[in-house]
């Protein structure tokens, strides 16, 4: 894809992907850098050189915060996680994980994965210690 | 480049404003005048800030308020960079001025939300951050700032009192403040009992939703060389950016735009934080003003909270802090706010600071950040 960006997916396709298709939708960067934020070029390098990926659909807590006053969106849901998530693979992505009420129910690091089908937002759950292993190789 | 000077500035008690935005910023913007002993016919260009004016049903203030203030023909413009509006609109004044455009120009920042029920304004505040990829995931501002507090707690042990620690010096410094939106001093107990709104952070970690107007007078020195009031020289006028989503950005533990702009002020106003007397920063939350401390080179990453704890940035410490209160205490009326800081630092340079006076002030800075640091600014100011 040297030099051409022309075939990136746009912000819908990005919600899309993950309401609809069950995916998270994402680019990698020549420089190395992955994100699923939508651009033209890099943010890191300024550069276009980069290819359309499906990012993981598993990662780690890189920081989290749980919200007792919720955003507009959100009203029924507080309290509730606002994550981010380093994804296993590569690219960090912003997400909400539903029924956490105490921030002792999370830890940076702890294993999560991503939860098709629920609106609005990105949604993430607990993976289990167990399921992770397992699933690593 | 000529040199610039703060000549006038006025803002009014942040907090619940009963009058309209318009009439608020027009009495304000007649007071800084007044203080540099000018009429509104010796303004040349007028740079207005009303980050969320919709929410009076009004855009495109600037000709309201220049009208209201008898120079209908003066030209204005609106200057948007979120929480850092105004302090944008006094770089863009600053260059008009410096670069021989304008001998005279007026920053004006106002906001009034106070009306907004708490999801409402929650809701506008949000507007600053990137909705399809934070805020449509549930992220407030608090939480955005809450999720950088987490990542420093866990990397550096930030502690909760650490956090506290600003807040009860904030609110100290606001007790001593006419125009602070609280002013009663918390307690640690007070604080550590508060409410939690986003983890860590809690009720009194968070700026408060204030009304508010704020303005600066700013002139060519060739054309005001003898100032109603002593005028602040311009030293350094410095805008910066990052990338705007944090999570896209390699740390989550500073803000990076924070780094570039005070890198540059330092080296455009020729001296080192050694030099500064104190600081007005940006503390929408306790988290920003730690962060801010270690961002700007007054103290190595992740030992603000120590730094803070210790008393070092008190008013009578090494360094101080906020000494109007910061935007925890003082207010944070999001287009009024990087004005606001300035009306400190020129009461402070004035010697009208009253309980919260710095003594022996030389240089002051200012750092206003907009949104989670997609823009920033600082400024540095010094004495003619
Ligand atoms: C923290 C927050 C949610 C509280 O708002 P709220 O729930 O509407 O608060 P209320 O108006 O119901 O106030 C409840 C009480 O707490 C006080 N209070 C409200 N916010 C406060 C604050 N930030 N600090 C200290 N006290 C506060 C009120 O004065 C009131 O006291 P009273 O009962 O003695 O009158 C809100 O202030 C907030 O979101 N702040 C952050 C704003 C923001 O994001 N700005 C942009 C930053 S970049």
């Amino acid at each position: 894809m040297a030099g051409g960006a022309a075939t990136l997916h746009s912000i819908e396709e990005y919600r899309r992907g993950y309401e609809d298709e069950h995916r998270l939708r994402g680019f990698r960067s020549a420089c190395g850098f992955v994100s699923a934020t939508w651009g033209l070029r890099c943010p890191r390098c300024g550069r276009s050189d980069f290819a359309e990926t499906d990012l993981a659909t598993t990662g780690r807590l890189a920081a989290f915060t749980v919200q007792t006053v919720p955003s507009d969106e959100f009203l029924n849901d507080a309290p509730y996680a606002y994550v981010l998530v380093d994804l296993d693979a590569g690219g960090r992505v912003a997400g909400w994980m539903p029924g956490i009420r105490t921030e002792a129910e999370l830890a940076i690091g702890k294993p999560v994965h991503y939860v098709p089908g629920y609106k609005p937002g990105l949604q993430f759950g607990l993976t289990s210690d167990d399921t992770a292993k397992s699933e690593r190789p | 480049m000529r040199e610039v000077w703060v000549v006038g500035a006025a803002m009014n008690r942040f907090g619940k404003m009963r009058e309209s935005g318009r009439e608020a910023i027009t009495s304000v913007a007649l007071a800084a005048l007044g203080r540099a002993g000018l009429e509104p016919n010796s303004v040349q260009h007028t740079f207005l800030s009303n980050c969320f004016g919709v929410a009076e049903r009004q855009a495109h203030l600037g000709p309201l308020l220049n009208t209201g203030l008898g120079i209908p023909e003066v030209p204005s413009c609106t200057i948007e960079s979120a929480c850092s509006s105004t302090s944008a609109a006094l770089h863009e004044a600053f260059v008009h001025v410096a670069g021989g455009f304008a001998d005279v120009a007026l920053v004006a920042g106002v906001e009034k939300l106070s009306h907004l029920n708490t999801l409402a304004a929650t809701s506008y505040f949000a507007m600053g951050a990137d909705y399809p990829f934070e805020t449509c995931h549930g992220a407030t501002f608090p939480g955005l700032y809450a999720t950088l507090a987490n990542a420093h707690q866990a990397k550096f042990g930030t502690t909760a009192e650490e956090l506290g620690s600003v807040a009860v010096k904030n609110h100290a410094n606001a007790a001593m403040n006419p125009h602070a939106h609280f002013q009663k001093p918390i307690t640690m107990e007070a604080y550590l009992g508060s409410p939690m709104i986003a983890s860590p952070l809690r009720l009194y970690d968070c700026c408060p939703f204030s009304d508010g107007a704020a303005a600066v007078v700013v002139a060519a020195r060739e054309v005001t060389p003898e100032p109603a009031a002593e005028p602040l020289v311009i030293k350094a006028s410095v805008r910066s950016g990052s990338i705007a989503d944090m999570h896209d950005r390699p740390t989550l533990t500073g803000l990076p735009a924070t780094r570039f702009a005070a890198e540059k002020a330092f080296r455009q106003a020729k001296i080192t934080p050694k030099d500064v007397s104190f600081l007005e920063v940006h503390d929408c939350f306790t988290i920003a003003e730690l962060m801010a401390l270690e961002d700007l080179g007054f103290t190595p990453p992740g030992t603000a909270g120590k730094m803070t704890s210790s008393g070092a940035t008190a008013i009578d410490g090494h360094v101080p802090v906020n000494p109007s209160g910061g935007l925890k205490a003082k207010g944070h009326p999001v287009s009024a706010t990087g004005a606001g800081q300035v009306v400190e630092i020129f009461e402070q340079f004035n010697h009208e600071a009253g309980g919260r006076q710095v003594p022996n002030v030389e240089y002051a800075l200012a750092h206003n950040v907009g949104a989670t640091g997609g823009s920033c600014s600082v400024h540095i100011f010094g004495h003619r």
